[in-house]
């Protein structure tokens, strides 16, 4: 695969294009054709055009990244000799849970990993929860990662304050594996590869990033790395979560994709949105993860719950589109992009064109959103 | 897709030269086709005009790996001359120079561009390569990609690294002088991608070989006196060490020959010089350890000498395939003693530290990042060991090094396997080998020259006659009376320097009588220390005299004070030297602890911590204002030395000069 590195760089950063449409090519040249990386940059325009129907457009871009590709293999070279690692999605090393979880139209076309590239085959919990958890979500996340080990399941996490940290220091003090997904590209780790530098060449901590190696942290990557989180993992806990944010968006995200998420049962005294999460349709988990039948909650889980669940859910979508707003007018592309919503551009355009905090602005032919004055100190995703 | 013949008038037009060679013209063709080639071809061959001409029609910019600096500078000055935008990066250029460069590179202001393997870890220029239309990738000596060639150079892995991932249709040129049929195949596969094997033959016609056999190093300084000025031309003396290096100097200077001595040692600035001066056929003859020559484009070296047997054929091949590139004659001399056999086999078997030195080294980057110095002190273990453990480690792909920040740190690759010590036995028996077959060729009653085409694997039936064993006169020594005492005049006339001047202190630079592992002077003293236990032999004492008469004259000092030790000998020594200068002697430094005996510490820095704190002077007042002379018997790194000299101005001491018996030449950082 070494070699193939300058080629996979090139394809997986490609200028504007989703992880859907790359994977899509993918599995043509790959599958389909049965030829290598290397040969389909290789391959004639006419060849491009014709048979892998790529329009003008692509074809440009393909040939942008074909002149650069030299320049990828000194980049690519030096970040092998310091011990990084490229797995592209047709590799047998890429996590088969991921690709299962995230399917073509999410699954990162490459991976940029360091450590022990074997804990990506294992069993995996997630343990998610806000920045700002303390107390007894804490002891929850230190609870579950202590069974998880027991059980010699990985834990996933995303290296953020609070219930993300605790899930890795957990994991470490109790001798289990993890995965550090990266809100940033894998270069930018450096105090953090020096803090875990044992437990990496022990092999027990695996440091993953989707990003360019050089991204540096930026709220939209924090919010694009969630999915990944959740897509590495087998199971998913969440240990607190408050009502809009980071936690509150990935678990909607995560319900309405169908998977099973396990939402600590709150105490009664407790503020947070756990048991609004329970109600969406989470499973309700007492402090060992263990699942609680009894719990009342499981009653709401017929059809007006499911009806309540789209309206409400329809609301968080309102919300996740208002916090990408930071950078100044957006295409409904980007809003796409930023938020991670699985809908095409007509019936987002359609909602924003309804949405009453949004201003809808021509650029040329294409219609671009900006939030009206007064929305534009919107809160960060991270408070 | 251009005919030779079009590329032949652009040759012309660029270079001024009519034709290309057949065989240059094959390698070309391939590289305008985007192919890649390993080109193995004698020095004087005109390898570079095939990469620096593909690279004038290529329109980016061509890199050049390349481990000569002189030889870059060369190519460089020489393309310039002609037109061609043609820079190089390396150490001895300044950081700004070489920023400049790299931005000119960026912006296509560069056609082609030698570096230094090592820049591939230099950030500047990593970021740099993201930016530049690369055309052609070149690594020149490439025999350096190998573990089993004479010169394997680890910078060279990454290079290797780097071609694998570059993108068909890149040409990659790779070209060497010197490449047994064992190295071409290992660097073939190395760098791989379907990639052409271009070789001709390595026999050099013009070379006159010659085997002196002698029974002493006195007869090779004797023979080369006699005859030095004698030989045509102007030519390069090999010596295997720098202590040789300078010994021959400093007898060559003594009777004055026109010669200067050159090592890798010297600031930048003189190494230039001398390397102009060689050019410029300044001095008859340039003595130097093998780092002079490689790469210097001076077609007229009409002699090439060597004092010491090389660990290989293919070392001796590289070594004088530099002389008489003009194609006119060029005399070949190889002196041996039985003797010399001693330091290559040294460097085979002691080559190697033991394998639970390298365990240690192991478990010490298992636990933390860790640089070089750190690792030092971790393990205590000396720089050179370190540095040949450590790349054996990332030989065997168990640890990596990376850059943190502005530092280079080894890491421990995780699911690294265990350390192969099997690995090192079997290098350690091809150098065996390679060096009985070095003494094949000294013992040979057949053509050299066809010796060294079989090792290098040529296939040649010609009928050679230019060595001593095929029609040449063999060259013999008779040293006489005169010459003998000329040697022994020489001997105690010429002392080591002991550099210890630092700012903060008041040490001068002192003189040693010899250095310790020459003549009989470091026998004597072990013996005293070791096993008599009388007092060191008055000749030392003699030497020694000498020794401070040469260096420091008439001049007075005020004290003579000593290094203490356990036993006596020191002592007794100033004492005599005490009473024949008629300079007071003082016996008031002391050791205030014990100290480890500083043989116990591998490197520099645990010795200046050993001896940090460990002396002090019963009457420092007598001291304000006086000049000390510093009698030790060994100086090794100096640590003791400046550590005193320091005390010493610390008491009001304004002079403080060492004088010693014997200087080691094992000394690390010291």
């Amino acid at each position: 695969m070494n070699n193939e590195a300058t080629y996979w760089i090139a394809l997986a950063h490609l200028p504007k294009w989703g992880y859907g449409k790359i994977n899509n090519l993918i599995i043509k040249f790959f599958h389909d054709e049965k030829i290598t990386i290397e040969d389909f940059f290789n391959l004639d325009e006419s060849v491009w055009s014709s048979k892998y129907q790529l329009n003008a457009n692509d074809i440009s871009d393909l040939k942008l990244a074909k002149s650069e590709l030299a320049n990828n293999a000194f980049f690519a070279e030096n970040l092998i000799s310091q011990g990084y690692e490229l797995i592209p999605i047709t590799s047998t090393e890429y996590s088969k849970t991921l690709k299962q979880n995230l399917k073509v139209a999410h699954s990162p076309a490459l991976l940029y990993v360091k450590g022990n590239k074997d804990i990506l085959q294992k069993m995996s919990i997630a343990i998610v929860g806000s920045r700002a958890a303390e107390g007894i979500s804490l002891e929850f996340t230190d609870n579950i990662a202590k069974r998880a080990t027991e059980d010699f399941k990985v834990v996933v996490s995303g290296f953020a304050k609070g219930v993300d940290k605790q899930a890795l220091d957990s994991a470490i003090k109790y001798k289990g594996q993890s995965i550090i997904v990266l809100p940033q590209g894998i270069t930018t780790f450096n105090s953090g590869f020096k803090t875990y530098y044992k437990q990496i060449v022990d092999g027990d901590v695996l440091v993953l990033s989707t990003f360019h190696p050089k991204a540096v942290w930026s709220a939209g990557l924090a919010m694009a790395r969630n999915p990944i989180i959740y897509g590495l993992a087998d199971e998913i806990f969440v240990a607190e979560s408050s009502e809009k944010g980071g936690t509150w968006s990935g678990v909607i995200d995560g319900l309405r994709k169908g998977r099973k998420i396990y939402v600590r049962k709150p105490e009664p005294n407790e503020e947070n949105a756990n048991v609004l999460l329970i109600q969406r349709g989470a499973i309700a988990v007492d402090f060992n993860g263990i699942e609680n039948s009894n719990v009342i909650y499981s009653e709401q889980l017929t059809s007006p719950s499911l009806v309540q669940e789209t309206l409400v859910s329809i609301d968080n979508v309102n919300e996740r589109i208002l916090k990408v707003f930071n950078v100044g007018p957006l295409s409904a592309k980007e809003i796409l992009d930023r938020t991670g919503l699985d809908w095409t551009t007509e019936k987002l355009t359609t909602l924003l064109q309804k949405m009453e905090e949004v201003q809808t602005v021509k650029k040329g032919k294409t219609n671009q959103f900006v939030l009206k004055a007064n929305q534009v100190d919107q809160p960060t995703l991270f408070g | 897709m251009t005919t030779r013949h079009e590329q032949e008038n652009k040759l012309k037009q660029t270079f001024g030269l009519d034709r290309f060679y057949d065989d240059q013209w094959e390698t070309i063709d391939r590289i305008l086709k985007g192919e890649r080639v390993l080109l193995i071809e004698k020095t004087g061959f005109g390898k570079s005009l095939c990469f620096q001409y593909p690279a004038t029609v290529f329109k980016g910019i061509t890199v050049i790996f390349s481990p000569l600096i002189a030889l870059m500078r060369d190519q460089v000055k020489k393309l310039n001359g002609l037109g061609i935008a043609a820079k190089c990066i390396n150490s001895e250029q300044t950081p700004e120079e070489n920023t400049q460069i790299i931005e000119d590179a960026k912006k296509g202001k560069v056609k082609i561009l030698y570096i230094a393997p090592e820049r591939q870890e230099n950030s500047e220029w990593l970021e740099a390569t993201r930016q530049m239309n690369l055309s052609m990738v070149v690594i020149d000596e490439a025999h350096c990609i190998s573990v089993w060639g004479h010169d394997f150079r680890p910078a060279f892995r990454r290079i290797i690294n780097l071609v694998k991932l570059l993108p068909t249709g890149l040409p990659v040129l790779a070209t060497t002088a010197t490449a047994t049929k064992k190295v071409e195949a290992d660097v073939a596969s190395q760098i791989g991608g379907n990639i052409s094997v271009l070789r001709g033959n390595l026999l050099r016609e013009n070379f006159k070989l010659y085997v002196v056999k002698v029974t002493s190093e006195d007869e090779k300084l004797i023979w080369l006196a006699q005859y030095l000025e004698k030989l045509e031309g102007t030519g390069i003396l090999y010596t295997g060490t720098r202590v040789d290096t300078e010994i021959y100097s400093k007898w060559f200077e003594h009777l004055k020959l026109s010669t200067i001595g050159y090592n890798a040692g010297l600031d930048t600035a003189s190494r230039v010089a001398i390397e102009n001066g060689l050019m410029s056929n300044k001095w008859k003859c340039v003595i130097s350890t093998n780092a002079l020559g490689m790469g210097i484009d001076k077609p007229d070296i009409r002699f090439i000498i060597h004092t010491q047997i090389p660990q290989s054929p293919i070392h001796y091949y590289q070594e004088i395939g530099r002389a008489g590139r003009d194609g006119k004659p060029a005399h070949i001399i190889l002196f041996y003693n039985l003797e010399d056999k001693k330091l290559p086999e040294s460097f085979i078997e002691g080559g190697r530290p033991s394998i639970s030195k390298y365990e240690k080294v192991i478990h010490a980057i298992r636990n933390e990042l860790l640089g070089e110095r750190e690792l030092m002190k971790e393990t205590n273990l000396k720089q050179t060991q370190i540095r040949v453990i450590k790349s054996d480690l990332i030989e065997q792909r168990i640890i990596r090094e990376v850059t943190v920040g502005r530092s280079k740190k080894f890491e421990y690759i995780t699911n690294a396997s265990a350390l192969n010590a099997k690995a090192f036995e079997e290098l350690r028996n091809t150098k065996k080998d390679d060096l009985a077959q070095m003494i094949q060729y000294v013992e040979t009653s057949q053509s050299r020259m066809k010796f060294l085409c079989d090792f290098l694997g040529d296939t040649t039936t010609h009928n050679f006659t230019n060595c001593d064993n095929t029609g040449l006169k063999k060259i013999t020594v008779k040293p006489n009376e005169e010459w003998t005492q000329k040697l022994q005049d020489f001997r105690e006339d010429y002392f080591p320097n002991l550099e210890v001047e630092a700012r903060g202190s008041n040490i001068v630079n002192g003189v040693a009588a010899s250095y310790y592992g020459v003549s009989n002077v470091g026998t004597s003293i072990y013996r005293s220390k070791y096993e008599t236990k009388e007092d060191f032999p008055d000749f030392l004492l003699r030497l020694c005299l000498k020794a401070f008469r040469k260096k420091f004259g008439q001049e007075k000092f005020d004290f003579i004070a000593y290094v203490p030790s356990s036993s006596d000998l020191v002592k007794n020594f100033a004492t005599k030297l005490s009473q024949v200068l008629n300079f007071p002697i003082t016996h008031d430094l002391v050791m205030t602890r014990q100290t480890k005996k500083q043989k116990e510490f591998e490197n520099g820095y645990l010795k200046s911590e050993n001896v940090g704190g460990a002396f002090s002077f019963n009457n420092p007042s007598v001291l304000k204002g006086k000049s000390i002379l510093l009698v030790d018997d060994i100086f090794d790194s100096g640590a003791t030395i400046k550590e005193l000299g320091k005390l010493f101005t610390n008491f009001g001491a304004l002079k403080i000069a060492p004088i010693v018996i014997a200087r080691t030449v094992g000394g690390d950082l010291g």
